[in-house]
């Protein structure tokens, strides 16, 4: 009996010691770099400016804006509320604790989508879902969204649409008044329009 | 006394069980093909490094194949490749480099110290690729800036866009404060910013039940 | 892989069922090892029998290291399972309470119910003042809402306190088990000798 029990007392004992040998990664938990070069090899995390704004407008609460630039930058101009995590105070609990909400689109965005999108591989490494980068970033978002470029009279159907969505959300976020003819139907569309289009504007 | 006290035997083949259970999954551990290198703060720090980017102007050495110990690699697809790309490049693409033989292709030239340079159809193509690639400890990979786009478009005096900043990124093309001010007149408004109260992640506080 | 629900694995509504089936193996294991003799838990307390003591503890270390090498296998992710939060004050106050209460009835919550299976009279009583005693105390809780409530440290663990590897408490804590079954052994043995075998 005793035997039995001194053979059970030492297994245990050396499982025990064992576990100081096993290599505990005390960081975050992260993601396996293989899946994680499968996600970013995807296309998928990509928002255009046209969805953001559209987002913007309809005040979906499930959006989240997060502005990598600097402070400085920020302070200077942000999109309407985003919220400011710089890209090198990422690890910062808490900004952290921004993401990784249930239910919540959180949208990167900077000058254009370098920063943004090295902020996503940067979270997606730390394993949150739901993160996209818009595409382009802000000097898109100006060029599509504040100052949009009317297409050309033979442009297709879509491209027309964009722009009168563009120059309905650029109302919206400068206060710019519209040429009158446009102003009944820019409102409208500002409702109704459903399905993404092509960009009008390549960016 | 109880039975179990005088019959230890079961409680011993239990615990074989449980020990040759730990020894199955020793045997059968997962070896990752790859491994972090760097900690999530060691990532953020080296993209600051500057000496992982790759310059258009760099290239002309490159195509002149003055440069040894420099690989090209295209990571846009197949029948894109086809139609054209920087001379000298190789082709891998976006959907094989999980493949084993790339990356270990990616090792062996680590191994020899052979420079590899990725791009892709704009710099963000690549950047994510490059990122990974640093981080598990492929120190000799960089990131072609402006990707194949701006080297198809200056590909005629790749020396001059050593001038040149329009390929450059993270950089404000407009001053978008002015731009996108209100057109009323009223200018530019220096407001200092009201924190925006946005939901946060709590840890779950339920309470769970116990024995 | 694991946690299997929360990593998607196994469905959400699955849990009710895995509960039930847990439930039922760890009503039996209780039942296997004696815990349906009031006598043979309170013994710990009196000094005669320590039977409590080895099969906790040793269900206890074995779960620990073996969460750990699971989590080292890449079976289990330790960073996903649930941590109780800890109430500091509330928690010695209840301890306390829970520990007269285990000298003076003979059983604990869970294995008051393994007696009752087994047709204990006093297991019976025992459970019928153990709903008795939720029912007083949800009646008072407004008493003492405040103090219940108070010192929470949140979903906090020994490691994050004092910043020590898991793996090192895991080790002292086998070592004290270890030395606890070979001293209660042997204490067990001069006890027993002027004492009458019981039978359950």
């Amino acid at each position: 009996m005793n035997r039995n029990y001194i053979i059970l007392t030492l297994i245990m004992l050396i499982l025990a010691f064992g576990t100081l040998f096993l290599k505990m990664d005390d960081e975050l938990d992260q993601v396996d770099p293989e899946i994680l070069l499968q996600e970013i090899i995807q296309p998928t995390r990509y928002v255009t400016t046209d969805q953001v704004a559209k987002m913007i407008i309809k005040g979906d609460p499930s959006l989240m804006l997060i502005d990598v630039r600097n402070e400085e930058d920020f302070q200077n101009y942000s999109l309407p509320r985003s919220v400011n995590i710089p890209l090198d105070s990422l690890l910062n609990p808490e900004n952290l604790s921004y993401l990784g909400i249930k239910g919540t689109k959180v949208v990167f965005v900077s000058d254009d989508d370098i920063k943004a999108d090295q902020m996503w591989v940067l979270t997606k490494r730390l394993g949150y879902k739901g993160t996209y980068v818009m595409k382009g970033g802000l000097n898109c978002w100006m060029q599509t969204i504040i100052e949009p470029q009317q297409p050309s009279g033979d442009a297709s159907y879509a491209d027309q649409e964009t722009y009168s969505f563009r120059k309905g959300a650029q109302m919206y976020f400068t206060g710019a008044s519209a040429e009158s003819s446009d102003d009944a139907k820019v409102e409208v569309q500002v409702q109704r329009r459903e399905k993404s289009s092509v960009a009008a504007g390549g960016c | 006394m109880h039975i179990h006290e005088l019959n230890p035997w079961r409680t011993l083949i239990a615990l074989s069980a449980f020990v040759v259970l730990l020894i199955v999954g020793f045997l059968t551990m997962h070896k990752p093909l790859l491994t972090y290198e760097k900690s999530m703060s060691e990532s953020v720090a080296a993209l600051e490094d500057s000496d992982a980017y790759f310059y258009p102007w760099q290239l002309e050495d490159v195509i002149g194949n003055k440069a040894g110990n420099i690989v090209l690699f295209d990571i846009r697809d197949n029948f894109v490749f086809g139609q054209g790309h920087i001379p000298g490049a190789e082709n891998m693409s976006a959907n094989n480099l999980t493949r084993e033989e790339n990356i270990e292709r990616l090792k062996a030239l680590r191994d020899n110290g052979t420079t590899v340079v990725l791009y892709g159809e704009d710099e963000l193509h690549a950047n994510g690729p490059w990122m990974l690639f640093r981080q598990v400890g492929f120190s000799n990979v960089k990131l072609l800036l402006g990707g194949y786009r701006y080297y198809f478009e200056h590909k005629d005096d790749l020396a001059a866009t050593k001038n040149d900043d329009s390929y450059k990124k993270g950089i404000a093309r407009f001053n978008y404060a002015e731009m996108a001010a209100p057109e009323d007149g009223t200018g530019v408004k220096h407001v200092a910013k009201q924190p925006v109260q946005v939901e946060r992640r709590q840890k779950s506080n339920v309470a769970a039940g116990g024995c | 892989m694991g946690p299997l629900i929360p990593n998607g694995i196994i469905g959400d509504g699955w849990d009710f069922v895995i509960a039930i089936l847990i439930g039922i193996a760890f009503g039996f294991i209780l039942e296997a090892a004696g815990f349906s003799s009031s006598r043979n838990l309170a013994g710990v307390f009196y000094g005669y029998n320590f039977v409590v003591l080895r099969v906790f503890f040793t269900a206890l270390i074995v779960a620990m290291v073996g969460i750990m090498y699971f989590d080292y296998l890449g079976w289990l992710d330790l960073s996903k399972i649930f941590i109780l939060p800890t109430y500091l004050g509330p928690m010695i106050v209840g301890g306390v309470i829970m520990g007269f209460g285990f000298i003076l009835g003979g059983y604990c919550p869970g294995t008051s119910f393994t007696g009752v299976a087994i047709g204990k009279l006093d297991a019976l009583f025992f459970t019928i003042g153990l709903y008795v005693g939720i029912f007083g105390f949800s009646l008072a809780f407004p008493l003492f809402e405040n103090f219940y409530n108070s010192g929470s440290l949140g979903n906090v663990t020994l490691t994050d306190v004092t910043g020590i590897p898991a793996s090192y408490f895991a080790l002292a804590f086998t070592v004290v088990a270890l030395a606890a079954f070979w001293g209660t052994m042997f204490i067990e043995k001069r006890v027993r000798k002027n004492m009458k075998q019981y039978k359950f």
